[in-house]
């Protein structure tokens, strides 16, 4: 039985797959990579049945990142769990050094670390997210911004076991309402060194910007329906719960202007108008608090990382 | 080693379930049981405990049946999963049976059975619901002319990894989903012999018929996602209308007949809720007189006892 079980969903990108795969073997000793192959209609299946030693599922059908991800996690068996995604690179022995101070700490869930941005091609640039690690009961920050990048999360399995497999319908926001729900219940852990290389969205690869609106509308809906209901979060005081949602509204109201600035100055006016069209959603003072931190200069996160990915 | 796994979502039911997990463990061999408490808030977690050779998966937020056999699917180790709800009851050696007719058929996705309906006491009512067809079964489940329930089905577990895991969102028919979506590329089995016994619900019991207008409200949408499906797609647009308009009669009909059940028992606002959900889904089939006929001689048998 392996230890740990890197699982990796992925989706016509079989140019950039054996990247990912490679970098999961060597990231740490006694792993097991699943990699599961979500109904891709190019040569995934080939590039993916000539690597040996990889617990290769292959979906009929298209289930999404979610979907696909939970069937990796019924596919896979080690202890310990953890996604990579398949343009994204692990960092040799990052993996042992995560699993080692998880044993440490039984009952803590979960540890996760920094990400490096890379280049187009994954090449390391220079950056680090996030710059500081809150650990401990982090329940409450992170409801307000996802900090933790989704490919340096390592968990146990019995979490799973108790706060349920991700939200296929939340597609984009799973890995983060899957951590809320984690953090509500376990103490989570950090190693504040890089663990991964995200590889950075161009406007061509369609990934981030083009959701954004998408994206915070689905998390605005998760927050009210889910998280808020959480237990952890029913039972709190009003005015924490208050603070938690002016904390996400400044976050998301923040992404999205950054967004809207960026499709903006790609000269794409319809997208940019779309993403500021769900800023009524969120709080109404979220707006100017964004004016008044950045008056005050009170120190806050750089502007694309409010929801842990561009 | 365990060949069937038997996956036992149970919430604030404590009464019932120590019934239906020895129902589970003399319906087979080679069987292991995992209780998924869906977050219960009374003496669920002592009465489990007091349970020999079960896995126990505790849920600490209540995620809907759905999510607790997803959760499940996750802990099991056999190579065929059955669902069995916390208040029904499986017959001795039917996974066996099943199990064993499923080795014998490599193709096949899921085997289902015969189900004995009962009252709350599990008296059989004598009611026994048994699928029509086997082999290709997608159109029937598609049309939901195929009397299947999680009961009596047993599934094999490559079929979550090739097709995904239960929708979460879809309350009450996350079971028809996943076997419709099954039976779009596997072949299906029918034992003949009754399998599982289904505990009826009253609309007093709060278990469901109170919300079979909204839930069959709810598959009447949900079926415009099932026929985007690709073996549905290629079977042109004139047979996707025809399934359509013909689920939507059937289902408009299902509620008016329960509306004239409901009548019997009194239930005047499930009763109201089915008419409208009728009305709603196609007033011209609901508006047709044929359709109250069931209606108006349950009114008239009353008021002829009542003279």
């Amino acid at each position: 039985m392996p230890r740990t079980s890197i699982i990796i969903a992925t989706h016509s990108r079989p140019q950039l797959l054996p990247k990912a795969i490679e970098s999961a073997r060597a990231a740490g000793s006694d792993v097991e990579v699943v990699v599961v192959d979500d109904a891709s209609s190019d040569e995934t299946a080939n590039v993916c049945r000539s690597l040996s030693g990889i617990n290769y599922v292959r979906l009929d059908r298209n289930q999404r990142v979610a979907g696909a991800r939970n069937v990796g996690l019924v596919a896979s068996r080690g202890e310990y769990l953890t996604f990579l995604d398949d343009d994204d690179t692990r960092l040799p022995g990052s993996l042992d050094e995560q699993v080692e101070a998880l044993d440490r700490e039984p009952k803590a869930g979960m540890i996760y670390g920094q990400a490096i941005r890379g280049d187009e091609i994954g090449n390391a640039a220079q950056f680090l997210f996030p710059r500081t690690c809150p650990q401990g009961d982090i329940f409450w920050k992170l409801l307000g911004r996802n900090f933790i990048p989704c490919g340096s999360a390592l968990f146990r399995r019995r979490c799973l076991s108790s706060v349920g497999l991700l939200d296929s319908s939340v597609p984009g926001v799973d890995d983060w309402d899957l951590w809320v729900r984690i953090a509500g219940i376990y103490p989570i852990m950090a190693v504040e060194i890089p663990v991964i290389i995200w590889r950075r969205s161009n406007p061509a690869s369609g990934q981030g910007t083009s959701q954004a609106a998408n994206l915070v509308s689905l998390g605005v809906r998760q927050f009210r329906n889910c998280w808020m209901n959480l237990p952890r979060a029913r039972t709190a005081s009003k005015r924490t719960r208050r603070a938690a949602w002016r904390a996400f509204s400044e976050n998301m109201a923040e992404h999205l202007l950054w967004e809207s600035a960026r499709a903006l100055r790609r000269g794409r006016p319809g997208q940019s108008l779309r993403d500021l069209s769900v800023l009524p959603r969120l709080s109404p003072l979220s707006l100017m608090r964004i004016v008044e931190h950045r008056i005050l200069g009170v120190p806050q996160t750089g502007i694309p990382e409010a929801l842990g990915f561009v | 080693m365990v060949t069937i796994s038997v996956i036992i979502p149970t919430h604030d039911r404590p009464h019932l379930l120590p019934r239906a997990v020895e129902s589970a463990r003399t319906a087979g061999s080679n069987v292991e049981i995992i209780v998924v408490d869906d977050a219960s808030t009374d003496d669920t977690a002592e009465v489990c405990r007091g349970l020999k050779n079960i896995t126990y998966v505790r849920l600490e937020r209540n995620l809907g049946v759905a999510g607790a056999r997803n959760v499940g699917i996750m802990n099991s180790t056999g190579k065929y999963i059955a669902f069995l709800d916390d208040d029904d009851l499986r017959l001795p050696g039917s996974l066996d049976a099943q199990a064993a007719l499923m080795d014998q058929n490599p193709e096949a996705g899921f085997v289902c059975g015969a189900m004995i309906m009962a009252d709350q006491e599990y008296q059989p009512t004598g009611e026994v619901f048994l699928p029509n067809s086997s082999g290709d079964v997608f159109w029937d489940l598609m049309e939901l002319d195929f009397p299947v329930m999680p009961l009596s089905t047993l599934i094999r577990k490559e079929c979550f990894l090739r097709l995904g895991l239960l929708n979460e969102k879809l309350l009450g028919i996350d079971d028809w989903d996943i076997l419709t979506r099954i039976a779009e590329i596997y072949s299906v089995l029918v034992v003949e012999e009754p399998m599982g016994v289904y505990r009826k619900p009253t609309p007093s019991s709060a278990q469901g018929s109170s919300w079979q207008s909204a839930q069959l409200r709810r598959a009447a949408r949900h079926q415009l996602q099932l026929l985007k499906l690709p073996r549905a797609r290629e079977a042109g647009p004139r047979k996707r209308r025809e399934i359509r308009r013909r689920t939507i009669n059937r289902i408009a009909d299902t509620l008016l007949w329960s509306a004239a059940h409901g009548f019997r028992l009194r239930e005047s606002r499930a009763v109201c809720a089915n008419i409208l959900g009728a009305l709603r889904l196609n007033p011209l089939r609901a508006a047709r007189p044929g359709a109250y006929k069931k209606l108006a001689k349950q009114l008239f048998v009353k008021r002829a006892i009542g003279t």
